[in-house]
């Protein structure tokens, strides 16, 4: 409970780009909220996302990532708050062809080739870049002839993806985009997406896998609730857990190890200790100072799996 | 537009369409007429090759357009596709126009190619204006059926939606005389295929093959099948989709 009670404990964002006024953001929530029913699946969010970030919108199931998606696309009709997209409502910003979207559960029209699906993708937009650079960028260039639906589920993603990037949007949103994705399919999809947005777009990603933060976002935002609960770079949202943790092996357990300046925790798993501490240089200097005669000593940054846990479970 | 026209595309691919549509209602009428397609039953009617060319033109040409809209409608529901669409710069009335026309552009080799069997095969000799009458007139006739199929495929399942029209295609064609000449059902059944759309359908034709024109009632029951079937589709077509999108766990 304490989290979401709270003034959100939000760090600030990594150095945005300045911006002179309002609409030179890509995308801007001002204080959204959308329910259905009595579930508040968005509440009072407020959001803004300059050009050229990557964003991470992390959160568990049901937080409001799926939601706050489809309120940038227009899908979804926010009950409170606005919504501004390239500084345009989200239906003109999709028409304009200013965002597109790879979609949670979109399917694909069965029975087309995969040319044909991502070439009708680019007749529907007013910009739209080259099939054959849609299709090489999403790595399809090998299966452009074949039929949709005789796909693997990776290839199958990545069309989704070709049809979003044919639309040679500023903003790219992808929802929960390797759901359902074997290890291969996954690591294949990131690859298309590092070519992407290494061409200075805007990308906004939701997804409940952290390891595809830590390498493809420069910011991430922690939903909870329909709320944010944290926003900031990985490495900042990692330290919020605030803890880092020293391990090492040592033949006898001494009990002063949990009195040692910064540890908050000690654990022993057969003759390994764990040691969590809020100050690793400190503990590490007490620790030599003890001479336990410890040995195979490694020290664990803040994970951000474990910032993660903290925020979304404290929340709940 | 390439929408409409990767629609067309994909129905011309798809093999049960060319089987159902286009080659079974040929294969029948081959069969038929050479079964029963002499002399008139009684003077006046019809002779067999031409009642029975008309009867499968309409066979098929409502299975083209029913196929081609009821189940695919349901599965593209069913799949997302519909869902893509709607986060793409196309309004979802444009896409669906663009399937009644595809599905109407499936059903005139349908009706062509019988009637082309019927003329090449078995010698059936019409006027040129008779024949443009009626394909025309079976080829407009045969949109109501895309209004059935828009209300089977927005308010049936993918897995229902084939057999289903499958069923009332076969159900209606039967009654409604596409496979026995009207004249010789029982009374009863008789009444009931005056009502149905199937049989009004390739009633338009008969008339016009033997030089005359389409009764008034034929085109009056045609028009309340597609009005009546337009609503049915239109309200399911606004039905609030009930969609199980936005789980929430620890809602409480």
């Amino acid at each position: 409970m304490t989290y979401t009670n709270q003034s959100q404990v939000t760090t600030p964002p990594h150095t945005r780009a300045p911006h002179t006024k309002p609409s030179a953001g890509a995308i801007a929530l001002d204080s959204v909220s959308k329910s259905y029913g009595p579930v508040h699946a968005v509440r009072d969010l407020s959001l803004e996302i300059s050009p050229g970030e990557t964003v991470a919108l992390l959160g568990p199931n049901g937080a409001g990532k799926s939601t706050t998606i489809g309120m940038l696309l227009g899908l979804v009709a926010a009950d409170a708050g606005k919504v501004t997209v390239c500084g345009r409502q989200p239906r003109l910003a999709v028409a304009h062809g200013r965002i597109a979207a790879m979609l949670q559960d979109a399917g694909l029209m069965p029975g087309v080739r995969v040319r044909e699906i991502v070439g009708l993708a680019a007749s529907l937009y007013p910009a739209p870049m080259p099939v054959g650079q849609a299709l090489s960028l999403a790595g399809l260039s090998d299966v452009a002839k074949r039929r949709v639906d005789r796909l693997s589920g990776g290839q199958a993603q990545r069309v989704r993806f070709a049809m979003a990037a044919v639309a040679n949007p500023e903003i790219l949103v992808l929802d929960e985009p390797t759901r359902a994705l074997d290890v291969a399919g996954r690591t294949e999809f990131w690859q298309a997406m590092q070519a992407y947005s290494a061409s200075g777009r805007t990308l906004v990603f939701a997804t409940h896998y952290l390891d595809e933060v830590s390498g493809n976002a420069s910011r991430v935002v922690v939903l909870m609730h329909g709320q944010v609960v944290a926003d900031g770079v990985p490495e900042e949202v990692s330290k919020l857990a605030g803890a880092s943790t020293i391990r090492f092996t040592a033949d006898a357990r001494p009990p002063q190890l949990g009195t040692l300046p910064g540890v908050s925790g000690v654990s022993w798993r057969h003759n390994r200790a764990s040691l969590r501490t809020a100050e690793p240089d400190t503990t590490l200097r007490a620790l030599m100072a003890l001479d336990l005669g410890w040995r195979d000593i490694e020290i664990t940054p803040p994970s951000l799996n474990d910032s993660f846990l903290m925020l979304t479970q404290e929340g709940s | 537009m390439s929408y409409l026209r990767l629609e067309i595309v994909r129905m011309l691919r798809d093999p049960k369409y060319l089987a159902l549509a286009v080659g079974a209602p040929i294969g029948f009428y081959l069969l038929f007429a050479t079964l029963f397609g002499g002399s008139p039953a009684q003077p006046g009617q019809l002779k067999g090759t031409v009642e029975i060319m008309v009867a499968m033109a309409a066979y098929g040409a409502i299975w083209a357009v029913l196929s081609t809209t009821a189940p695919r409608i349901a599965e593209e529901r069913q799949i997302g596709w519909l869902e893509q669409v709607r986060a793409m710069p196309i309004p979802p009335r444009r896409v669906l126009a663009a399937k009644v026309i595809a599905s109407a552009a499936t059903a005139l080799p349908a009706i062509i190619l019988v009637c082309l069997t019927a003329a090449t095969v078995k010698g059936v000799q019409l006027s040129a204006g008779q024949w443009t009458a009626l394909v025309a007139a079976m080829w407009a006739g045969s949109a109501v059926f895309a209004a059935l199929g828009i209300a089977i495929g927005y308010t049936i399942g993918a897995d229902a939606a084939y057999p289903v029209s499958y069923g009332l295609y076969m159900a209606m064609s039967a009654i409604g005389g596409l496979w026995v000449p009207p004249a010789i059902l029982p009374e009863a059944m008789r009444n009931v295929a005056q009502a149905l759309p199937t049989y009004r359908l390739a009633d338009l034709g008969w008339k016009i093959a033997a030089g005359q024109a389409p009764t008034g009632a034929s085109v009056l029951v045609l028009l309340a099948w597609a009005v009546g079937l337009s609503l049915v589709a239109y309200l399911a077509i606004l039905r609030p989709r009930v969609r199980v999108r936005t789980r929430h766990p620890a809602a409480a």
